[in-house]
C-alpha cells in the first residue's frame, strides 16, 4: 500500500501547486489592496504588504453607494439563484423523465439559445425594460438574469435528475411517504451536487455581470454590484486612478460568493452512490 | 436495492425509439419496463412552460429586434429618432466583404479551439484530481478555482495586465532575475505573444466553472462500478474511457460547446490587452472585430448584421458537434 | 423583498396610467413659471466622473433649490461607460436625464444625430464668445449651439530639470529648440541609465503626438463641401509627422506600441520599496528627461514623502518643472485639450427648469469655484480663479491655443477602431510617412461622415 500513499501524497501536491497557481492574481489583487498607489507604480514588485494599511478598504467602505449596491445585488443574485433552479429543474424533470413531442426541438433550442450573440442587444433590452416599466427595478434585471441561465441549469441538472432512479422514490412510496416526501427526502439530496454546481453557476453570472446592469439600473441607487465597482475605474478625468481601491472594492465584491460557496460546498460531493443506492 | 448496476445517467429508453408519446424511461437499462403515460400527456408540457415563458419574455423581443435590425439602416441618427430604412442584405454584404474579416474569422476559430480544449483538458484533469485528493485539499482547490472565478474581470484583466507589464511586470522581473535578459522585453507587442497571453488569461478564468461542473457530474459516477471494473482489470485510462467519460458525457457535452462558443467572441480579455498595448488591427478576434464595426462606431445595424452573422458562424461550427449531442438524445 | 416587489407594483401601475395618459405632458418652455409650482418637480444632471467636488454639486442643488424651488437630483456616471448610457437613456422621454455632462470628443457625435436641445439664444447670455471656442465648435452644427464648455484641462510638458541642466541644455523657445533639446538629452545621457528617453512619447500616444501636426499648421481632417475628408497626407500634416518620427528614432526609447496612460512614473525617481528591515531595495526607475501630460499630472510627479502616514508624491521645484509646448513662432503651439461639455437632453421634459440650471453653472460664481477645484473654467474671464503657480499659468498658457479632434460625426469610430493608435504606432519604422498617411487617409476618410 505504500504505493498508494505515494501516489496520494503526490497528487495531493499537484494539487496544492495548483491551487496556488490559479489563487495567486487573486492574493495579487489583495496584496495591492493594501498598498498605497506609489508601490504599485515601482518597477520592483512588492511581494508583501509591509507597511501596508487598510486605508483603501475604510475608504472603499465609507463610500455610500456600497451598502445600496451589496442590496441590490443580493436581491437580484439570490432571486436569480432561485428562480433559475426553479424553472431548470422543472424543464429538466421534463427532458429526462419523459418522451413527449416537441422534446428534441425543446433540447436543440436551449442549445441555439447559449449561442445567441448579445452584440448589440442592449438597445433593445433597453427599449423593453423601459416600456415595460421595469427599468431600475430588481425583478426586471433577475428575469433577464434568470433567463440567461436558466439553459445551462436544465443541462446540467438533467443529467442528475435522469441519475436518481425512479424506483428509489417508489420505494419510498410504498414505505408509507407521500410523493412530495419521498421527492424530498431521496431525489432531492441526490440532486444536490447538480444544484449546487449550476446555483454557484448561476450566482456568479448574476453577482458579475455588467453590461446589462449598466442599461437597465440607470439609477445611481439602483446600482449593482459590479456597476458600484466600476466607478473606482477611471473615477476621474484629472486624477489617476487609485488602483488600490479598486482593488479593495474587488476584493470585498468577491467575497459574498465566498461564504455562498462555504456555504453550499457541502453538498457539491455528496455523491449519488455515496449513500442512498446502497442501501 | 442491492443492485450493482451503475446509475447510468442517460435518456435512453427502455423499449426501443418506436412511436411518438409520452413515456417514462428507466435509468438503469433493461431493469424495468416501460411506465408509459405514467404521469399523462401533458405534464412534460407543463414542466417545460416557464422554461420558455421566460426565454420568450426576457429574448424574444431584442432577438426579433435584432433580426429586424440587421437588414436597416441603424445608426445613431436612428437611435435619436429618424426612422431607419430597409436596406435588405447591404449590412451583410458590407461585413462579408470586409477584407479583414475572413483573416479575424480564421485567428477567432483557432484562438477559440486552442482555448477552449485547453480549458476543458485542465478543467476535467483538476475535476478528477479533486476525487483523488482528500477533502481537505479538495476544498483548498475548490476555494482556489472559486476565488479566481469571484474575482471581478475589472480587477483579474488590471492584475493581469500588470504581470505582463512590460516595465514593471511581475513576469520580466522574475524572468530577468533567472538570468534572461528580458528586461523591457513587451508581450503584447508581437500578436503571437499577444495571444498566448490572452490564451493563458482565458483558461485561467475559464477553467474554475468548467472544473467544478464537471466535478459535479463525477459525484455521479458509482465508486462501485469503478472498483468493479478495477477487478476485472480495466486499466486507469480505460476506467476513464469508458466508464467515467460516458458518464459524464451530458456535462462534459455542454461544458464543452459553452468553452466553444464563449471562447469564439471573447471580448473584454482581447480589449483590455489592446488598450494595454499591442496594435488592435493585428490582434482583432471576432469580438472586438464586431465590436468596432458596429457598436463602437454607433452603428447597430451592423453590429446586429454582425450578430447574426455570429450566430450562423458558430452553428456552423458546432454543427457537427450539436448534432453528435442530438443523437445521443433519441 | 418586500421593497422589490412593491417596487414592481408601482412601476407596473405606473406603466400603465402613462400608457393610459397619452402623449407626455410637456411644460410650455420660456415662461418661467413660479416657485411654488416647482416645488414638486425634480430634474436629472448627469455628472462625469468624480471630477466636480462634492462641494460644488452641493452648491448647484442649493442655487437650484432657491432659484426655482425645484430639486435637482445629480448623478454620476462612470466615464468608460457614459456612451453606452447617453445612446440608450437620452432618447427616451421617460427616462432621459434633463442636463447632461460628456467628453469634448464625444459632444460632435450626439450633437450631429440631434440629441441636445438648441440653446443658441441663451448663447449669449451664457457667456457668448468668452466660452472657451475649441469646446463651443464640437457642439455646435451649422452655427446653431447645443453643447457648451464645462471646463478644461490641457496639456503640457513636465521636464527634469536636473538632467535638463546636466545635459547643458536651456528651456526651449521654439518647437524647433525643444526637438534639439529632447535629442541631445537622449544622446549625452547624463547619467548613463539604460533605455534613457530625453523625451518619452508611446508610439500609439497620438493624443500627444498630434500636437507636431497642430503646431505645423495640419490638421487631422477638414470638412470640404460639406463632407469630412482626412487630412494627414497633408504636406503641413506630413511635415509634424516627419518631426514626430525623428523624436520616435532619436529622442524616445518607447515601445512603438507603448500608450502608457502613466507616463508621469518615467520621470520620477524611484519608488523606494522597504523591505521589512526598512531596507530600500528598489531600484532607479527614472528614464525619461522629458514627458507631455494633461495638467493634473503634477499630482503624481515629484519626491516621495510621506505625508500623515502615506507615502505621496511632492513637486520639487528645484528638480522637476513645468513649460508649455512652444510651437514654430514661439507662442504656445495648439495642443489637444481634455474636458467636458454640457448640454440639455432634447427629449427632457423640463426644459424650462433645465435651462434655469444652465444658467446657475455658467454664472460668475460658480465658474470660479470650478477653477478654484483647478478645473479650467469655460468661460475666459474667469481663468484668473486657476490661480497663478506654474500649473494654473502652463494651463492657461496651453488651453489658449488649444484644438480638438475633429468635429466630425464619425470621429467616434475612428478613436474606437483605434485607427490612430495604429497609424502613429507604423510611424517610427516607416520609410515612406506621405505614403504611409494616403493609406491611412484612404482608411479614414469613410468613417468620418455620418453613415
Amino acid at each position: 500500500m505504500r504505493a498508494k500513499t505515494v501516489r496520494t501524497g503526490l497528487l495531493t501536491a499537484l494539487a496544492i501547486v495548483l491551487a496556488l497557481a490559479w489563487a495567486f492574481p487573486v492574493y495579487w489583487m489583495v496584496n495591492s489592496s493594501l498598498l498605497p498607489n506609489v508601490a504599485l507604480q515601482s518597477t520592483t514588485p512588492t511581494f508583501l504588504p509591509f507597511g501596508g494599511s487598510f486605508d483603501n478598504f475604510r475608504a472603499v467602505i465609507s463610500d455610500p453607494g456600497f451598502l445600496s449596491a451589496i442590496g441590490i445585488s443580493l436581491a437580484v443574485t439570490l432571486t436569480t439563484v432561485a428562480a433559475a433552479l426553479f424553472i431548470a429543474f422543472l424543464g429538466a424533470l421534463a427532458i429526462s423523465r419523459f418522451r413527449f413531442r416537441g422534446r428534441r426541438s425543446f433540447i436543440l433550442a436551449l442549445l441555439l439559445i447559449q449561442m445567441l450573440p448579445a452584440e448589440g442587444l442592449f438597445i433593445a433590452q433597453y427599449k423593453m425594460m423601459s416600456s415595460l416599466g421595469l427599468l431600475n427595478n430588481v425583478i426586471g434585471l433577475a428575469i433577464l438574469y434568470t433567463a440567461a441561465v436558466v439553459p445551462f441549469t436544465v443541462w446540467m441538472l438533467r443529467g442528475f435528475v435522469a441519475g436518481v432512479p425512479v424506483e428509489l422514490e417508489e420505494a419510498a412510496m410504498v414505505d408509507g411517504l407521500s410523493r412530495t416526501q419521498a421527492f424530498l427526502r431521496i431525489t432531492f439530496p441526490l440532486l444536490a451536487p447538480g444544484l449546487v454546481a449550476s446555483g454557484v453557476y448561476a450566482f456568479l453570472q448574476a453577482w458579475n455581470e455588467f453590461t446589462v446592469a449598466l442599461v437597465v439600473m440607470t439609477e445611481q441607487q439602483a446600482r449593482t454590484l459590479p456597476l458600484w465597482l466600476r466607478g473606482f475605474v477611471q473615477a476621474s478625468a484629472t486624477r489617476e486612478t487609485d488602483w488600490g481601491q479598486v482593488m479593495a472594492a474587488s476584493t470585498l465584491v468577491a467575497v459574498p460568493v465566498i461564504i455562498f460557496f462555504l456555504v453550499v460546498q457541502g453538498r457539491m460531493s455528496s455523491g449519488l452512490v455515496g449513500g442512498a443506492v446502497k442501501g | 436495492m442491492s443492485a450493482p448496476q451503475p446509475v447510468i445517467v442517460t435518456d435512453e429508453p427502455a423499449t426501443g425509439s418506436g412511436s411518438g408519446g409520452p413515456r417514462a424511461e428507466s435509468p438503469a437499462p433493461a431493469a424495468l419496463p416501460a411506465r408509459a403515460k405514467r404521469r399523462g400527456r401533458r405534464v412534460p408540457l407543463l414542466l417545460i412552460v416557464p422554461t420558455l415563458a421566460l426565454l420568450v419574455v426576457a429574448l424574444g423581443y431584442p432577438v426579433c429586434w435584432q433580426l429586424a435590425t440587421s437588414f436597416k439602416h441603424f445608426g445613431m441618427l436612428q437611435q435619436f429618432g429618424q426612422p431607419p430604412e430597409w436596406v435588405g442584405l447591404d449590412n451583410y454584404k458590407a461585413i462579408v466583404t470586409d477584407p479583414d474579416l475572413w483573416a479575424v474569422v480564421a485567428r477567432s476559430i483557432a484562438f477559440c479551439l486552442v482555448s477552449a480544449l485547453t480549458t476543458v483538458a485542465i478543467g476535467g484533469g483538476l475535476a478528477l484530481l479533486m476525487q483523488a485528493v482528500g477533502r481537505v485539499t479538495r476544498i483548498i482547490l475548490q476555494l482556489a478555482l472559486l476565488l479566481a472565478w469571484a474575482m471581478p474581470v475589472v480587477a483579474s484583466m488590471t492584475v493581469w495586465v500588470w504581470l505582463v507589464d512590460w516595465r514593471r511586470g511581475l513576469l520580466n522581473w522574475l524572468l530577468v532575475r533567472l538570468g534572461v535578459d528580458a528586461e523591457g522585453h513587451n508581450w503584447l507587442a508581437e500578436p503571437l505573444s499577444f495571444f498566448v497571453v490572452a490564451a493563458v488569461i482565458v483558461v485561467w478564468m475559464s477553467v474554475p466553472f468548467v472544473a467544478l461542473s464537471i466535478y459535479a457530474g463525477l459525484t455521479q459516477v458509482s465508486t462501485e462500478v469503478l472498483e468493479a471494473a478495477q477487478i476485472d482489470g480495466a486499466g486507469g485510462w480505460q476506467r476513464l474511457r469508458y466508464i467515467i467519460v460516458p458518464l459524464i458525457a451530458p456535462v462534459l457535452s455542454i461544458v464543452l460547446l459553452l468553452q466553444l462558443i464563449w471562447d469564439l467572441r471573447v471580448f473584454t480579455q482581447i480589449k483590455i490587452l489592446q488598450d494595454a498595448g499591442g496594435v488592435a488591427n493585428e490582434t482583432d478576434l471576432l469580438g472586438t472585430f464586431v465590436y468596432r464595426l458596429g457598436t463602437g462606431a454607433g452603428d447597430f445595424g451592423t453590429a446586429s448584421a454582425v450578430s447574426v452573422f455570429m450566430l450562423a458562424l458558430t452553428v456552423a461550427l458546432s454543427w457537427y458537434y450539436v448534432r453528435s449531442i442530438m443523437k445521443e438524445e433519441s | 423583498m418586500k421593497k422589490t416587489l412593491g417596487l414592481a407594483v408601482a412601476t407596473t401601475t405606473a406603466l400603465l396610467l402613462t400608457a393610459c395618459g397619452g402623449g407626455g405632458t410637456t411644460a410650455s418652455p420660456g415662461a418661467s413659471p413660479s416657485k411654488a409650482d416647482n416645488s414638486k418637480r425634480t430634474i436629472t444632471l448627469w455628472l462625469a466622473g468624480s471630477d466636480t467636488p462634492q462641494e460644488l454639486r452641493t452648491y448647484l442643488q442649493d442655487t437650484f433649490k432657491t432659484k426655482t424651488g425645484a430639486t435637482l437630483k445629480i448623478e454620476e456616471q462612470a466615464w468608460p461607460d457614459l456612451v453606452t448610457k447617453l445612446t440608450t437613456a437620452l432618447p427616451d422621454p421617460k427616462n432621459t436625464p434633463d442636463v447632461v455632462e460628456l467628453g469634448n470628443t464625444q459632444s460632435p457625435t450626439f450633437t450631429n444625430v440631434g440629441a441636445f436641445s438648441d440653446i443658441s439664444d441663451m448663447y449669449d447670455e451664457l457667456g457668448g464668445s468668452k466660452l472657451l471656442p475649441s469646446f463651443v465648435d464640437a457642439g455646435s452644427v451649422d452655427g446653431k449651439k447645443y453643447a457648451l464648455p464645462y471646463y478644461f484641462g490641457s496639456r503640457y510638458m513636465f521636464a527634469r530639470a536636473d538632467l535638463w541642466k546636466e545635459a547643458g541644455v536651456a528651456t526651449p523657445k521654439t518647437l524647433d529648440e525643444f526637438n534639439t533639446a529632447v535629442k541631445t538629452i537622449t544622446a549625452k545621457n547624463p547619467r548613463n541609465i539604460k533605455n534613457f528617453s530625453g523625451f518619452f512619447i508611446g508610439g500609439q500616444d497620438w493624443r500627444n503626438g498630434i500636437s507636431w501636426i497642430f503646431a505645423n499648421g495640419g490638421d487631422l481632417a477638414k470638412k470640404e463641401n460639406g463632407q469630412w475628408v482626412s487630412t494627414l497626407s497633408d504636406p503641413n500634416t506630413v511635415k509634424g509627422l516627419q518631426q514626430l518620427q525623428d523624436l520616435y528614432r532619436n529622442a524616445s526609447k518607447a515601445p512603438a506600441d507603448a500608450k502608457d496612460v502613466t507616463p508621469w512614473l518615467y520621470v520620477n525617481d524611484s519608488d523606494e520599496i522597504l523591505d521589512d528591515k526598512q531596507q530600500v531595495t528598489g531600484k532607479t526607475s527614472l528614464a525619461a528627461a522629458t514627458i507631455m501630460a494633461p495638467g493634473w499630472a503634477h499630482w503624481s510627479i515629484g519626491d516621495l514623502k510621506t505625508k500623515d502616514g502615506k507615502k505621496v508624491r511632492e513637486w520639487n521645484p528645484a528638480k522637476f518643472t513645468a513649460f508649455v509646448l512652444p510651437g514654430n513662432d514661439g507662442k504656445p503651439a495648439p495642443v489637444f485639450a481634455g474636458g467636458s461639455n454640457i448640454a440639455i437632453s432634447k427629449a427632457s421634459q423640463n426644459q424650462d427648469l433645465a435651462r434655469e440650471l444652465m444658467k446657475i453653472i455658467f454664472s460668475g460664481d460658480y465658474q470660479q469655484k470650478l477653477g478654484g477645484a483647478g478645473l479650467g473654467p469655460a468661460n475666459s474671464d474667469y481663468v484668473s480663479s486657476l490661480g497663478s503657480d506654474e500649473f494654473a499659468k502652463a494651463l492657461i498658457a496651453s488651453a489658449s491655443n488649444s484644438k480638438l479632434t475633429p468635429a466630425a460625426p464619425g470621429w467616434a469610430a475612428v478613436e474606437s477602431a483605434q485607427v490612430m493608435e495604429e497609424f502613429f504606432g507604423k510611424i517610427r519604422d516607416a520609410a515612406d510617412l506621405t505614403a504611409l498617411a494616403k493609406a491611412y487617409d484612404a482608411k479614414i476618410t469613410p468613417m468620418l461622415n455620418m453613415k
